[in-house]
């Protein structure tokens, strides 16, 4: 009949609608572990998103020993450590590191004044900041972008999945250009 | 759904491998490592001038780590009360805190700055910055020009 197309229709809307629930399912997971982790990285300069760093200060008998085997045996057995350190160094003459794990020891040895430096790393929220930043790199830097295309994915799929007033052809359009607008007008106000 | 169930598998499989790389005991970082002989610290420290420019491998236990960043190490001389800078580009490796006390070997290119007593005092501030001692930092211990050798880092194994 004239005026009528001819094949098969595709169902784009429906499609938007299954990708977009099933892609998001998916990503629920990375989306919280990426958000959470970019706010995170997002204030390093105020704070340590990967680390607990604390110090705290012991006193022991001065250390006299005169060879670096003699002061760090000395040094283990005042602080009462059960093992071995795995490093040692001496920064100056008057300065011995032990080196733990998670802990180092700053020991003063004419003063027997010890520096306990603490460093825990923040449990999740480390995990979370390492696949974020990509520290693993291998097979996860194609994960991750496989993440990055499905929230393309997602975004797209997002725009078609109602119709009507709430659609992306009236408030849903409205709303879209206005969160544009915001980095946009950000890189032109602020930035460049 | 079976596509659903082996997605979700084949995704967790994949992320656990990745992961599992965090988790030995010997990593390597960056580029590999090429170098069949290693120079010592102290020779690198003794004439800088004589290394500048030259590509070195280097061995010693890691006793700072940048705790802003993980964007360098510093890795002691082979003779006491030494050490140098190992300086990586951000992003591209990533020294964690538990390296400290490992022992490093590492790659890379001897550098030589020469700063002037601002310039020093602007570099130490960063340098105080990134180890978290901002607060403690005196400029007036820094006297005049300095000059700096570290080794710009292209890879290392950390065991």
């Amino acid at each position: 009949m004239p005026g009528q197309t001819t094949g098969v229709r595709i169902p784009w809307r429906r499609w938007s609608i299954v990708l977009h629930r099933d892609v998001g399912y998916l990503a629920v997971a990375m989306t919280l572990a990426y958000a959470i982790s970019g706010i995170a990285v997002n204030h390093i300069a105020d704070w340590n998103p990967n680390y607990r760093i604390s110090k705290s200060f012991v006193a022991v008998a001065p250390i006299t020993a005169t060879t670096t085997p003699e002061m760090i045996a000395a040094a283990v057995e005042r602080l009462g450590l059960s093992a071995a350190p795995k490093g040692t160094f001496r920064p100056d003459p008057q300065t011995l590191q032990l080196f733990y794990k998670e802990r180092v020891y700053h020991v003063d040895l004419p003063t027997g004044k010890v520096m306990i430096e603490s460093t825990v790393p923040r449990r999740v929220l480390y995990e979370m900041n390492q696949l974020h930043l990509n520290h693993p790199k291998n097979a996860w830097t194609y994960i991750a972008d496989l993440y990055a295309l499905s929230l393309i994915l997602l975004a797209v799929t997002g725009l078609f999945v109602l119709k009507g007033k709430q659609g992306i052809t009236r408030r849903g359009g409205w709303l879209t250009a206005a969160g544009t607008l915001v980095p946009v007008g950000y890189w032109l106000l602020y930035v460049q | 759904m079976n596509i659903i169930r082996s997605s979700v598998v084949a995704l967790a499989v994949a992320a656990l491998t990745a992961s599992a790389s965090l988790a030995q005991s010997t990593k390597d970082y960056g580029k590999p490592l090429t170098l069949m002989v290693k120079t010592p610290i102290s020779s690198i420290l003794k004439d800088p001038k004589a290394y500048e420019g030259k590509r070195v491998q280097v061995e010693g236990t890691i006793v700072e780590v940048c705790e802003e960043r993980g964007c360098w190490i510093r890795i002691a001389s082979d003779k006491e009360f030494e050490a140098i800078r190992f300086k990586v580009q951000d992003g591209v490796i990533t020294f964690p805190m538990e390296a400290k006390g490992k022992v490093a070997l590492a790659e890379g290119v001897v550098a030589i700055t020469n700063l002037t007593r601002e310039q020093a005092v602007e570099q130490a501030r960063e340098m105080a910055k990134e180890r978290g001692t901002l607060g403690s930092f005196d400029p007036s211990k820094i006297k005049g020009p300095v000059t700096d050798v570290q080794i710009t880092g292209e890879g290392a194994r950390v065991k």
